[in-house]
């Protein structure tokens, strides 16, 4: 064999002035651990022989031993000058080798890690190249393996992956059962109208497709719902508390869609805005005749007020969410034909409440931060009820405003809050359409 | 080799005499003989066979030799620690509810055995008083000294905060039994000290006119029944490790652990040596892989921009596993189990470690990340043990102190983790407790222990068990082999020379 490696291993070790191990001369010069132990000893005993040169050297010792009455196979890394104090407590000694060759004497043991460390790192992809085993079945796998392993672990969990989009995506189960109840409405509407008719078409088919348009989508709800929330609010009274839930969630959704349906093109904005108000104002109003029959005792203010206590401490959770939409609304309400002070105050009020009870349905967190404001809040819209209690009435009416409002100001914010908002107004959907086929319900009568 | 046979031979013979005799006291003979220094050791499997040196020059003929790793026909069987859904909206007391019941056919057969088939099994409120009967319930400790939350926050009783312990029990501690419907004070002879809450046992007394119970003996389920184990043509060799504790603040542990890497890997030692190493099929590291400093408690409390820059110390220490498990998968099969400081749940059982988190080497094979109590076939011997919780509480909580005493006793008590969930996070399970054992393990270990021991029991049907205390690595620098063939177990060490070594080396020698 070719000697040069004493060469190599004399430059490392006196010129380069390194700890030269046998891991890492057998990962530097590509060779078997074993060969370069003995490249390592060879060199040492050349060496010495040659020159007076103080060299430094490890080595590995291992054995049976016995301590405190165990007998226990021990690996050590020892020292020259303890190597034979070492063998001699041994029972039976398995390996002797040279660890490692260096200049200096080494204090303690801990430069040696630091130099395998360096050398192993710079070869972890074939770390065990040189070593005296060969595992046959540590073979990486491949990235196609790899992705097929994954995909093993993957499939008896799908479900919970099928599920989430699933229920992002009410929407999609959502935007099924709206249509059949909207054409209910839709006919509803055709009866008044007939450019209406053309519209509501279009509507059902972009409500099928409502998955994929973010801002076009919802549009279609306003013109459903819109009417079934004023019928609601007229039925009110008459309903449980957790009813009157339900339509303070719904009624946020139309305004929500409302907005985004004022990004649409000017006609069927018109259209809307113009057809949709008449009718619902009209049910509504009949609706809250009937309504103020029932609710002028003072109980029944009471009970509505304790309801509104009840369910203000969940909503507040998220305002922020929702942000975007309030100023919205107070944009379009202002131009409104009331008179500008009450109706202002009252749709403040009603923006705040229709954020918190729409961030409701989303998030379930518990905060009672805002709930003195709510109170506040509370009083402002009582004042309103003892008319008629129909935030959806004010909204109408802002929608019609709306479109006179410059649209383009609006369509950024909604597209920003489509995103946001079509899980929500899409959950809504489905309770929008209960309403819807109730509301029809009404209509008749 | 041929003289090792005899020894064993006469081992054997010696046993057969005993048996012949009808002595009773050859069981605990036998499994002190298997330790007796003439078993094959690991040392002389790996003991130079032919004269062969690394101490010469390097010959020119041969590149070195290359021996094949042993691969073992290897099952997992830890499927019943995996928990699938996870709901915590659920109480506590279904575990017990279905560990009694469970265990209750059991312990009735079992007070049968003992005491007669015609023994009184009484639940709690069909108990006389005076009459001698049989009740299988579940102990309760009531212990003044356990911690409590409610105790802490109680502000009215103005409390100091409680000094963390090293023990929980105390003179005062009361012993109470529960079954479904009630419960009732244990007296008499029934060692409270040793026993803790949550262990289901039968007990045989009388209850007294007092209302309390007067224990005159009690049993455990013991062992439950094992499958037979094949008998192996050649020595193989599984490897149990525990607490490599990586990322302490002291790394001069970190050669020891590289050497052990070195060793398994085949890289260390002369030929005997690595072939020896060749054998050993399997590493199990039974938890604690980082240590319990990569888990600063303070980062949670502190403000969010005094720690945006720092990064954890667990995220260092991972990388280094990673490294380090790189090099040992690269070679032979590793069973990664997490433990209590490892990065994955804290409640028992500790799913698998994430594969994301071992980039490098998850993408061998061998790699397999199992879960905290861990149970496995590896060439038909069974393997069941945790990353040591369980046990370390059960020492907080009773008189034992031994680990592989404790270990012995929830083998006789039929469970692993008798004191979850009460003094121990579990899961809330409710059908079931996938902590009773339902089949006998061969080989029965636990994770962090202070020392390495072990020893092997022997049950009523025939069963043996290797008990085994995997010491904890960064602390005591030793791992341990089991032979699969023989199911003997010896402690390996490593060790190298240090600062302070050298000095009191150099008083020696001068």
């Amino acid at each position: 064999m070719d000697e040069l490696y004493l060469d190599n291993i004399d430059e490392f070790v006196n010129d380069h002035n390194k700890i030269v191990t046998y891991k890492w001369l057998s990962l530097t010069l590509g060779v078997h651990v074993n060969t370069a132990k003995q490249m390592l000893f060879h060199y040492l005993d050349h060496k010495r022989k040659e020159s007076s040169v103080q060299l430094h050297a490890t080595y590995l010792v291992s054995g049976k031993c016995l301590d405190n009455g165990q007998t226990s196979h021990k690996v050590s890394v020892v020292r020259e000058e303890q190597l034979e104090d070492f063998k001699s407590k041994m029972s039976l000694i398995v390996s002797v080798h040279v660890y490692s060759v260096q200049k200096a004497l080494l204090k303690d043991s801990g430069p040696l890690y630091s130099v395998d460390y360096d050398a192993v790192k710079d070869n972890l992809k074939n770390c065990s190249r040189y070593s005296a085993i060969r595992c046959t079945s540590a073979v990486p796998m491949s990235s196609l393996e790899l992705q097929q392993v994954r995909e093993m672990q993957r499939a008896p969990t799908p479900e919970p992956e099928n599920k989430k989009p699933g229920m992002n995506g009410d929407a999609g189960l959502a935007s099924k059962p709206s249509t059949k109840p909207q054409k209910g409405i839709m006919g509803m509407f055709a009866n008044k109208a007939t450019p209406k008719n053309q519209d509501s078409g279009k509507e059902i088919k972009l409500e099928q497709k409502e998955d994929t348009p973010l801002a076009g989508g919802p549009k279609s709800k306003p013109a459903g719902k819109a009417s079934p929330m004023m019928n609601f609010f007229g039925n009110q009274s008459a309903k449980k508390p957790d009813k009157t839930v339900k339509e303070e969630e719904a009624a946020p959704s139309t305004s929500a869609a409302q907005q985004q349906q004022s990004s649409q093109p000017e006609e069927k904005q018109y259209i809307t805005a113009v057809e949709l108000p008449k009718d619902t104002r009209k049910d509504s109003r009949s609706v809250k005749s009937k309504r103020k029959d029932d609710s002028d005792s003072e109980g029944e203010k009471m009970e509505k007020k304790k309801r509104r206590r009840i369910k203000n401490p969940e909503p507040e959770s998220s305002d922020d969410d929702f942000v975007p939409e309030s100023p919205l609304q107070m944009e379009e309400r202002e131009p409104s034909p009331r008179p500008k002070k009450e109706i202002e105050s009252v749709s403040h009020s009603h923006v705040s409440g229709h954020s918190e009870t729409k961030t409701r349905k989303r998030r379930r967190v518990l905060k009672s931060r805002t709930f003195v404001d709510d109170e506040g809040c509370i009083v402002t819209e009582k004042g309103y009820e003892s008319e008629s209690y129909s935030e959806a009435e004010d909204e109408v009416k802002a929608t019609k405003q709306a479109p006179k409002e410059p649209i383009p100001s609006k369509l950024p914010a909604n597209k920003e809050d489509g995103k946001k908002s079509q899980k929500k107004t899409s959950a809504n959907t489905n309770k929008g359409t209960k309403q819807a086929s109730i509301t029809g319900f009404f209509q008749k009568k | 080799l041929v003289d090792k046979d005899l020894t064993g031979l006469s081992v054997l013979g010696e046993q057969l005499l005993q048996i012949l005799l009808g002595d009773p006291g050859w069981q605990i003979r036998f499994s002190k003989l298997l330790f007796c220094p003439c078993a094959v050791m690991f040392s002389e499997l790996s003991a130079q066979k032919d004269g062969s040196s690394l101490l010469c020059r390097p010959g020119s003929e041969h590149q070195g030799p290359v021996f094949e790793r042993a691969s073992p026909a290897y099952s997992p069987c830890s499927e019943r620690y995996s928990v699938g859904e996870r709901s915590f909206n659920r109480q506590y007391a279904h575990i017990y509810a279905a560990r009694l019941m469970q265990m209750r056919p059991l312990l009735a057969e079992r007070a049968q055995q003992k005491w007669g088939r015609d023994v009184l099994i009484r639940k709690l409120c069909d108990l006389q008083a005076g009459e001698q009967c049989c009740v299988v319930g579940t102990l309760f400790k009531r212990m003044e000294l356990q911690p409590s939350i409610l105790k802490e926050i109680s502000e009215e009783h103005n409390l100091l905060p409680q000094p963390v312990r090293i023990k929980y029990i105390s003179e005062a501690d009361e012993l109470i039994l529960e079954d479904e419907l009630q419960r009732i004070k244990l007296e008499g002879r029934i060692d409270r000290d040793k026993c803790v809450t949550g262990s289901v046992v039968v007990i045989y007394g009388a209850e007294r006119n007092d209302g309390k119970f007067t224990v005159e003996d009690f049993c455990t389920a013991d062992l439950p029944l094992q499958a037979e184990r094949p008998a192996l043509s050649s020595d193989r060799f599984v490897l149990l490790a525990s607490g490599l504790g990586l990322g302490s603040s002291h790394a001069d542990s970190m050669l020891g652990l590289q050497l052990l890497v070195d060793m398994v890997s085949g890289q260390l030692g002369d030929q005997g040596e690595q072939s020896g190493a060749a054998m050993i099929s399997r590493v199990l590291l039974a938890g604690n892989l980082l240590s319990q400093n990569t888990q600063d408690k303070d980062a949670s409390t502190k403000a969010k921009y005094l720690t945006k820059k720092t990064q954890a110390g667990s995220v260092e220490a991972i990388r280094l596993l990673d490294e380090l498990l790189l090099q040992l998968v690269a070679s032979v099969s590793v069973d990664v189990m997490p433990g209590q400081y490892d990065p994955t749940n804290y409640t028992l059982p500790q799913q698998p470690l994430h594969k994301c988190m071992f980039p490098l080497s998850s993408v061998y094979p061998t790699l397999q990340l199992v879960s905290n109590p861990y149970q496995a076939n590896i060439d038909g011997v069974r393997f069941l043990g945790t990353s040591g919780q369980n046990v370390c509480d059960i020492q907080r909580y009773s008189s034992m102190e031994s680990h592989l005493e404790i270990l012995e006793e929830t083998l006789r008590l039929r469970h692993l983790a008798p004191t979850a969930p009460d003094t121990l996070g579990c899961y809330p399970f409710y059908q079931k407790d996938p902590f009773i054992l339902e089949e006998c393990p061969h080989v029965y270990f636990s994770g962090n222990a202070p020392t390495f021991e072990s020893k092997v029991i022997k049950g009523a049907d025939g069963q043996e068990v290797l008990l085994v205390t995997i010491p904890e690595f960064s602390s005591t620098q030793t791992v341990c082999l089991v032979n699969l063939r023989t199911l003997e177990c010896e402690p390996v060490s490593f060790s190298a020379f240090s600062g302070d070594e050298e000095e009191s080396e150099m008083n020696i020698s001068h």
